[in-house]
């Protein structure tokens, strides 16, 4: 009932922090992140490029993958942070997921995504340092229009990062976000690691 | 914007590092460069082979000899954040002179005329590959590539101008 009333009003839907639906007289054009709603209807048209070296580059002619390719038909973690070789997501958000890996397989997930406003080549280098790029599947949002087409983009310029994301994650399943959480403020670490996800799958 | 040529003076911008409390803060392009020879050199991407394995070491070897030929400064700029220019110059410990900065918004690759879409590659709006010589805020020599290709840019080509 409430997919539906999403799929008929897409670009009028406010959501609380709580992530319950109300309908509003928004006159957004993108839709919000929020448990119910279809995450590949919601970035339609949208790709993100796997992490990756240059040479994988320009062998696979610089090739992305699509919103769909990444969430139809598999159960997913994703969860987004606001930049690679950061504080808080290199210290925290990242080891959270990658230390976990095992538990998340026990609960028949498919892929755990890590995805920052950042290129591929900068997230495969990071995830490399990290020692997470066997358990973690990296991309890069290069223009952020992922972030975007969510609403969760943030302007940190005054961290002087520019315009990057909200620290966030979700629980996908066949497209379908059944779990969602934001942070207050980027900067935090409270909802979005692995621990709380996990008690949501 | 018309790429920056042989008499043209530098303009001024910010660029963004961290300082040594680890803090990260902007640094006026001038501040550097006012009254010293500097050369200026530019990569379109932290991380990419051509930037990290052949234009960053060169400078980075032929530091010594540059600067016994009287250049004050040696940076290094790239449309990156500074977290990404910080962990990136880390990757070269043995790196003492040359400066890695921040053009994360590419305000000053844009003030340059040298911006370069990459959108195709997954890298957005970033710089020409270039190397500047510059004295006393006037550009003695301007060595630019047309994209990312590694021909005049070099350290190399550029001791041939001092």
């Amino acid at each position: 009932m409430a997919t539906n009333i999403l799929r008929r009003a897409a670009s009028s839907v406010i959501t609380s922090k709580t992530g319950s639906l109300l309908t509003g007289t928004s006159r957004r054009s993108y839709a919000s992140v929020a448990v119910g709603i279809d995450i590949v209807s919601a970035a339609h048209g949208v790709s993100l490029q796997k992490a990756r070296s240059w040479d994988e580059g320009v062998s696979s002619n610089f090739s992305t993958t699509s919103v769909k390719d990444i969430f139809k038909g598999k159960k997913v973690v994703i969860f987004g942070l606001p930049g690679a070789y950061t504080g808080v997501c290199s210290q925290q958000h990242v080891p959270s997921y990658s230390k976990n890996i095992d538990k998340f397989k026990a609960k028949g997930i498919d892929s755990v995504i890590c995805v920052a406003v950042n290129d591929p080549y900068v997230m495969n280098a990071w995830a490399c340092k990290l020692t997470a790029k066997d358990v973690i599947d990296f991309y890069g949002d290069f223009d952020g229009s992922f972030h975007k087409s969510l609403e969760l983009g943030k302007d940190l310029s005054a961290a002087l990062l520019g315009p990057r994301s909200q620290r966030w994650s979700a629980y996908v399943v066949d497209g379908k976000v059944k779990a969602f959480n934001v942070e207050g403020a980027p900067s935090d670490f409270k909802v979005s690691g692995a621990e709380v996800i996990l008690e949501q799958i | 914007m018309a790429p920056i040529a042989v008499g043209d003076t530098l303009p001024d911008g910010n660029l963004s590092c961290f300082d040594a409390e680890d803090k990260p803060q902007q640094v006026s392009v001038h501040s550097l460069s006012a009254g010293k020879k500097v050369i200026i050199f530019g990569v379109p991407g932290a991380f990419t082979p051509t930037c990290s394995l052949k234009h960053v070491p060169g400078f980075i070897e032929r530091a010594g000899e540059l600067k016994s030929k009287g250049v004050d400064e040696i940076i290094c700029i790239s449309v990156n954040d500074p977290f990404v220019m910080k962990a990136w110059a880390n990757t070269y410990p043995e790196n003492k002179d040359v400066k890695f900065l921040a053009d994360g918004s590419a305000t000053y690759t844009h003030a340059l005329g040298l911006e370069l879409d990459l959108s195709e590659k997954g890298l957005g709006t970033r710089s020409r590959r270039f190397a500047l010589l510059v004295e006393d805020l006037k550009v003695k020599a301007a060595n630019i590539e047309s994209g990312g290709e590694f021909t005049v840019s070099s350290a190399d080509d550029i001791l041939k101008a001092l």
